[in-house]
């Protein structure tokens, strides 16, 4: 009988010492978890949350580059929804994103449905129209000013000599001119990048679902409205998402081709919180105005993003 | 773009170096690139505890948020040679070092140009010495005036004159222009717009450095304004003008296309490396005669955040003194010492006489928000400039920039 109890014992003993192996494994396991998502985590603390606290911090003061700052409550907030220089600044920018992103989308859509195939020939120019991307945006914005420069770009005197025009005409003199040579910019650079993400979403559509389309007696029409942009849904709104917030954030373009002008009627958000900041040194009040910037496109992106996970769970 | 702003500001700084030798940092602004290296050799041949390293860095925007925010961060240079336009408001928020007692020990300190030491002033105080002049001037293209029929010799010496000589170099028909200057940008505008405007009597910007009065919906400025607008009606001025923030301006003189273009001393090198056409300076005109000039370039202060003030202080008395700007001079570059000019500078070149003529008409802005006023391309000054001009609603515009030009001082 005790051999009996002991060895149930014993049996007890293993499994309780089992259990304790299994804990200590899994907690292994939680600790190695964390352990490799601490540099990530890290480093979203130092470069997201901690400046993202600061800048919140800053916006409550009247903060000056040099010498003391002063805490005011929210008063840079109280003053920036009074600002028409910030409001007409984010009225340009939003005019400027509603030209762009359109203009990208289909672009890219269309090329990536020319250059989705494997000859050799859409290899070529899918290479071709993504050529511009990794050239920097700086560099792309210095050589879209070199082009439309009136006295020694080429587009001009190619019009001259074609006779269209008396006079090389100055793009960068009136204000949508001016806004449509960095839309032209950003369209050369940034389509190919667009082109090859939504290919990868075609690509990744299954082949068999157009063939059963296609025994059904569905032309390419309907396929390309019942299948493939149903299931492209994903991929478009990424490519949305980056897209919009890309260009509501628009800045260096601006800086190099216009410089704001002409009568500052090209100066977007970002740049009116850089000169906020760093022209006219108020650093509390530039905070305030990126916070609200910050806020804008988290909700804009929040909108977009729920518009389209509801459309896809609707298909 | 911050972060390159702080890790530059974070390699600056003073230290002593091995063997009781002191470095110093000295930053300058790329204009001074032909030839800062020359007078830093020299001071460092001749000074053999004290070791100078110069930091070139792109004037204007780059130059004062770079200064603004090292000086922020205690990591500013030793020794600071800066546009003197900027150095109210440097010497308001504490970045230069108050040098008043070694200043007024100078021998030499009544020999500056009076613009220079005013703006080195501050609230009684010294804050730096001037270091660098320049001064605005018209070049014009001699043989364009030739072929269109006036006398080289007898350039403008009013804003009639000067439109009527720009209406007949424009009537020499293609791509021959009358006058330009860039447009678009705030700084070159204060440098060779107002001057019309002081020779005329007029003020731009009136008050103390703290106080700034802006002036600019005056008369004096609603009549320059209207000088230049009916010049781009008559289109002597190339459509391109208004959109030049750079110096597209000058690129256009030099191919000898222009008839006229305001500059300083500093294009002189540049046009006399292409030789290909006959050109002289006068003084910028006022309205019926007389002339002004923009009393512009660098004064040299000491960092407060150095280390070793008595060192920069040697270097900044050095560079103020006869040899160093002996050196200068012989290099083109325009003595700030007045008194030396006429044995040093001017024998040289006789363009150069003209220019410490204007020099000595010379005004400047004295203010300590004279960035965001005056030098900011999207600044009220810089856009009342090109709106007025370029677009006409002259009075609208002036009073437009007033009031924003009232709230950038209000604000401080």
């Amino acid at each position: 009988m005790s051999e009996r109890r002991a060895a149930i014992a014993a049996r007890v003993g293993e499994r309780g010492g089992a259990r304790r192996r299994a804990l200590t494994w899994r907690r292994r396991r939680q600790l190695a978890g964390l352990l490799c998502v601490l540099p990530a985590l890290v480093c979203t603390t130092v470069f997201f949350f901690v400046p993202l606290g600061l800048d919140v911090w800053m916006s409550l003061n009247q903060w000056p580059l040099l010498g003391d700052h002063e805490f005011i409550g929210l008063q840079n907030y109280a003053q920036a929804v009074h600002d028409s220089a910030f409001l007409s600044s984010v009225g340009v920018t939003v005019l400027y994103t509603v030209i762009i992103t359109p203009a990208l989308l289909v672009l890219a859509f269309v090329l990536a449905l020319l250059t989705q195939g494997t000859d050799r020939a859409s290899r070529f120019f899918r290479t071709l129209y993504f050529l511009p991307v990794p050239v920097g945006l700086a560099s792309a914005s210095y050589l879209f000013v070199w082009l439309v420069q009136p006295n020694v770009g080429p587009i001009g005197r190619v019009l001259q000599l074609t006779g269209a025009v008396h006079q090389p005409p100055v793009w960068l003199a009136a204000t949508i001119p001016a806004l449509l040579v960095v839309v032209g910019m950003v369209v050369w650079k940034v389509t190919g990048l667009q082109m090859i993400l939504l290919m990868a979403g075609m690509q990744s559509i299954p082949e068999a679902m157009h063939e059963a389309a296609t025994v059904d007696g569905a032309g390419w029409w309907r396929r390309f409205v019942f299948i493939t942009l149903p299931l492209l849904r994903p991929t478009l709104a990424l490519v949305l998402v980056f897209s919009v917030a890309g260009s509501l954030l628009a800045f260096d373009q601006f800086y190099i081709i216009t410089a704001g002008g002409p009568s500052n009627s090209t100066l977007t958000a970002v740049y009116t919180i850089y000169r906020t900041s760093f022209v006219s040194f108020h650093l509390g009040y530039g905070a305030a105005l990126s916070i609200l910037t910050m806020l804008v496109l988290a909700a804009v992106s929040a909108v977009q993003l729920l518009l389209v996970s509801q459309s896809t769970e609707m298909s | 773009m911050l972060a390159a702003v702080l890790l530059a500001g974070a390699c600056s700084g003073s230290g002593g170096g091995s063997s009781g030798t002191t470095t110093l940092t000295l930053w300058a602004r790329d204009s001074e690139k032909t030839f800062i290296g020359q007078i830093v050799d020299q001071f460092n041949q001749s000074h053999k505890n004290i070791h100078v390293n110069v930091t070139i860095i792109p004037a204007n925007d780059p130059f004062v948020q770079k200064l603004g925010t090292a000086t922020a961060n205690g990591s500013g240079p030793d020794v600071v040679s800066i546009d003197l336009v900027f150095v109210p408001y440097f010497a308001k928020t504490g970045a230069l070092r108050d040098i008043t007692s070694q200043a007024k020990g100078l021998s030499y300190l009544s020999g500056f140009d009076s613009a220079h030491m005013r703006l080195a002033n501050y609230n009684g105080k010294m804050y730096a010495l001037p270091f660098t002049a320049e001064s605005s001037v018209v070049f014009y293209n001699k043989t364009l005036f030739q072929r269109a029929g006036l006398d080289p010799a007898k350039p403008p010496t009013t804003w009639a004159e000067l439109e009527a000589a720009a209406v007949k170099i424009r009537g020499l028909g293609g791509n021959n222009y009358g006058y330009v200057w860039p447009g678009a940008n705030g700084g070159a505008s204060i440098f060779e717009l107002a001057p019309f405007v002081w020779a005329s009597g007029g003020e731009v910007v009136g008050g103390t450095p703290g106080q700034s009065v802006p002036m600019f919906n005056s008369p004096a400025v609603t009549d320059m304004l209207t000088f230049m607008h009916n010049m781009a009606q008559e289109g002597v001025i190339p459509p391109s003008a208004s959109t030049d923030t750079t110096s597209n301006s000058l690129t256009a003189f030099q191919s000898g296309t222009v008839g006229m273009c305001p500059a300083g001393a500093f294009f002189i090198p540049q046009l006399q490396s292409s030789k290909t056409f006959d050109w002289g300076v006068f003084p910028i005109p006022g309205k019926t005669g007389g002339y002004s000039s923009f009393a512009g370039g660098d004064e040299i202060a000491v960092g407060s955040d150095t280390k070793s003030p008595d060192a920069a202080w040697t270097f900044v008395q050095w560079a103020t003194d006869m040899t160093a700007q002996q050196t200068m001079a012989k290099l083109g570059v325009m003595p700030v010492r007045v008194d030396l000019a006429p044995t040093i500078y001017t024998p040289q070149n006789p363009a150069y006489s003209i220019f410490i003529q204007a020099l000595q008409q010379g005004h400047t802005v004295d203010s300590t928000v004279e960035n965001a006023l005056i030098n900011d391309n999207n600044g009220p000054w810089a856009t009342m400039i090109h709106d007025a001009i370029f677009n006409g609603n002259i009075k609208a515009t002036q009073d437009t920039a007033q009031t924003k030009a009232q709230a950038i001082v209000a604000a401080g």
